[in-house]
């Protein structure tokens, strides 16, 4: 229970960190995906299903506030929690290196669906200059960000470990 | 430990389950539009209040930054008249604010003069969209304000975007420089007609592509673009900016022109929204 909530409030704090705070009154400015980053770890160091879980509602908030039909965001962020999960029996407290290369390889394939979404189908062909100008900057802000917030979703991964299995023994 | 009710479940039929639900949701986008508008807007109504109050923090940690700037330049003038400043400084930072709040009010009656054809109520700007891919933002101001979808929204001295959805409290504007973001317009003094198309890669770029001009039509640098009067969703004469470059297109039936827009994407806060229908045989 205690999961779910910090969990829930993981989720919301992301979302309206992410609609606000980063590109602050900038309409046009690159956004550091932090919803990403949380699906991402919770993937990786809880298994699919945590993974999957998160990345639903984020998709859910995600698509609730910015797009015009439910469903894609939603998906989107489902299967990268769900296919992160499968790295969770490579995953190591101390291993830097493996979240971020997930997280790299998350926001190209992110973007890219994106793109294909809702740029691609809607005539805008010239993927090279999206490339440069939109998924390179952001992967590269998400990433840098990742160092730091996977070190806090690390501890707070933890802390709940813990107080469950101390529970469990009492 | 954790979901113990679901404990047993595979991850297999969970990722099934809500993919079901996923298409169930997109299938429902078009067939149900208005339950699903209900469930957006209750989520939204739940979020809305969070993210003005986190922009206000942030608006309030800027200003306080601000004066802690100001002060900080102010000691190093002056530090014989350390304790002289440390008494003006709360006067200072009101008037700083009251000024603030001079220019904007002023650069909003300035507006009200250039337009006065069109009946105008003011909003804040409190969240923008979460990815890097669009150009939307949303006011603090719904249809319990008046606001309607296909309302004009305008910032400083020019065409700003347009509500492409309205709830109860708050609207979503897409600014002209989202891709998706297409406008009639006519380039002035010739009266030439052209499309203001968005474009993220442009607006970076700083300019934005006017396409189909007449290829004979008379158009110079520094030529304003406005909105045309055979729009059915914006109003005529709004400013969209100055034109900056010509360049032929390869069909040798029309010209491409690029323009400077008037309003300023990197800081919007307050934004001037029409609150006159434009009328269309479409309504």
């Amino acid at each position: 229970m205690r999961r779910v909530i910090t969990l829930g409030l993981l989720i919301i704090i992301n979302f309206i960190l992410q609609s606000t705070v980063f590109g602050f009154h900038n309409i046009s400015s690159i956004t550091p995906n932090l919803m990403l980053i949380l699906t991402m770890s919770f993937g990786l160091m809880r298994g699919r299903k945590e993974g999957l879980l998160v990345g639903f509602f984020c998709g859910f908030l995600a698509d609730c506030m910015f797009s015009t039909v439910l469903g894609p965001y939603m998906f989107v962020y489902m299967i990268i929690g769900y296919t992160n999960g499968f790295f969770h029996k490579n995953y190591i407290i101390e291993d830097v290196l493996l979240p971020l290369i997930v997280i790299i390889v998350d926001e190209l394939v992110f973007n890219t669906i994106i793109y294909i979404i809702f740029f691609f189908l809607n005539n805008h062909l010239n993927f090279g200059d999206y490339l440069t100008d939109i998924i390179l900057p952001e992967t590269l802000s998400t990433t840098l960000l990742t160092i730091i917030v996977y070190k806090f979703y690390v501890f707070v991964n933890k802390r709940l470990k813990r107080k469950a299995e101390g529970k469990d023994i009492i | 430990m954790k979901f113990d009710k679901r404990k047993d479940i595979n991850p297999k039929y969970l990722l099934l389950t809500l993919t079901i639900i996923c298409i169930l949701f997109f299938i429902m986008s078009f067939v149900a539009r208005d339950q699903v508008a209900a469930i957006k807007n209750f989520t939204n109504k739940l979020m809305a209040p969070l993210q003005q109050g986190i922009n206000e923090i942030g608006l309030w940690t800027d200003s306080k930054i601000e004066n802690l700037n100001t002060i900080e330049e102010l000691n190093q003038e002056n530090a014989e008249l350390k304790e002289q400043i440390e008494a003006y400084q709360t006067d200072i930072a009101m008037y700083q604010n009251q000024l603030a709040e001079l220019e904007t009010l002023q650069e909003l009656y300035a507006l009200d003069e250039l337009y006065p054809d069109y009946n105008k109520t003011a909003a804040n700007v409190f969240a923008k969209d979460s990815s890097s891919w669009f150009s939307v933002f949303y006011i603090d101001k719904g249809t319990e304000d008046g606001m309607f979808v296909g309302a004009n929204v305008m910032c400083g001295d020019g065409l700003a975007g347009i509500i492409v959805e309205c709830y109860d409290e708050y609207s979503k504007v897409r600014a002209v420089i989202d891709d998706s973001s297409k406008i009639s317009a006519k380039i002035l003094p010739s009266n030439a007609l052209c499309t203001v198309e968005g474009n993220l890669n442009q607006y970076q770029e700083g300019c934005l592509a006017v396409t189909n001009i007449d290829k004979d039509a008379k158009v110079n640098i520094g030529d304003k673009v406005v909105t045309s009067n055979i729009s059915d969703r914006y109003h005529s004469g709004l400013t969209i900016g100055y034109v900056s470059d010509i360049s032929y297109d390869s069909n040798n039936l029309t010209k491409t022109a690029y323009i400077t827009l008037t309003v300023d994407f990197t800081n919007i806060e307050t934004v001037l929204i029409i609150t006159d229908e434009k009328f269309s045989i479409y309504n």
